[in-house]
């Protein structure tokens, strides 16, 4: 079967290139932390923290843009990523 | 008689035979032929000032110069030569006119060697096109021109007209200052930024700790920063991050 045509963010997992853990390893060192997950579990609940933030954010700029299809969006991603290193240093 | 600057064209141009006449007149002190050969060569000074309208000059003070340069090779004209006078006026009149407008296209003075120079760049970069179809280099008109290329670089550049940062774009209400992009954030950028910032940082504290150790690990932040084993960052990818975020700040 050949891959669908378009984006893979947009088809396939959602990811951001060159930094964190798979979510494979994340469901790893979750089950060890005695939280017990597998993968797909793993990334059902990182998707479902990104959809948290991102449906307050369309809310308040009127976007109509589907949600799937933004937190999959590998550039939002990645300015998520900038703004919770900011929040992180800031300790807010 | 006084010389009638109204309509050049109302009159009649003249052979020859009568330019040498008027001449011979002239050097006699005939004011009346001077008159008379000014008076019929306005349209020669005319036609030589009519290439310059348009270009910004006030058009009255191009005939004016023009006329004063027609007056010049009048005085000057040697009938024994053998020339037709509007040869000889020809350049008279032309100088005139440039010499004005190059002492009045500046507000910064230049030197009327650097204007001259300048000048000359100027044609050999218009023959220069025209023969080859394509621009010089500022190299090959220094080569032309026998100068050394960076003197005549910097000389070339000061001829640039300034423009007032106040003067409208042709006539569209904006001026030109207000084209010029502020390096600085627009301020309601600024507030965006910090808006949207602040709906982020309220929707990051409603998540569990689930999904907020699960967001972490997935971007590679760590609460502690010797976490290396959990949160498996490196230094060098945490430097680029906080590169990429301040670039965007």
């Amino acid at each position: 079967m050949s891959m669908p045509k378009g984006f893979k963010s947009k088809n396939g997992y959602s990811s951001v290139k060159g930094t964190g853990l798979g979510y494979r390893e994340m469901a790893e060192k979750m089950t060890v932390s005695g939280d017990k997950m597998n993968h797909a579990t793993a990334r059902n609940v990182f998707l479902s923290a990104m959809t948290k933030i991102v449906e307050p954010i369309k809310k308040s700029v009127g976007s109509d843009r589907d949600t799937n299809e933004i937190i999959r969006d590998p550039s939002f991603q990645s300015a998520l990523q900038q703004i919770m290193f900011e929040y992180n240093e800031l300790s807010i | 008689m006084h010389v009638n600057y109204s309509n050049p064209l109302s009159h009649k141009l003249l052979t020859h035979e009568q330019e040498v006449s008027l001449a011979q007149k002239i050097e006699k002190g005939d004011k009346s032929a001077r008159d008379m050969m000014i008076q019929s060569n306005l349209r020669l000074a005319f036609s030589i000032a009519k290439k310059y309208f348009n270009k910004g000059f006030d058009s009255d003070d191009l005939l004016q110069e023009s006329n004063i340069g027609l007056i010049k090779a009048v005085d000057r004209y040697d009938w024994r030569k053998g020339f037709r006078f509007s040869t000889y006026a020809h350049w008279w009149i032309q100088q005139s006119v440039r010499r004005h407008i190059l002492k009045n296209s500046s507000a910064v003075n230049i030197p009327a060697h650097a204007k001259s120079m300048i000048w000359r760049v100027n044609q050999i970069k218009k023959e220069y096109e025209e023969e080859f179809g394509d621009q010089p280099t500022m190299t090959t008109v220094a080569e032309v021109l026998g100068v050394d290329e960076r003197w005549l670089s910097e000389v070339y550049n000061s001829s640039r007209i300034p423009i007032s940062l106040d003067a409208q774009i042709g006539g569209e209400g904006r001026t030109f200052g207000e084209t010029i992009p502020d390096d600085k954030a627009q301020i309601d950028e600024c507030l965006d930024r910090e808006f949207l910032e602040k709906i982020i940082r309220s929707a990051i504290s409603t998540l569990s700790s689930r999904e907020m150790k699960i967001l972490r690990m997935r971007f590679g932040i760590s609460e502690n920063p010797s976490d290396h084993e959990n949160f498996p960052i490196t230094k060098k990818q945490l430097n680029k991050i906080k590169g990429e975020a301040h670039e965007h700040a």
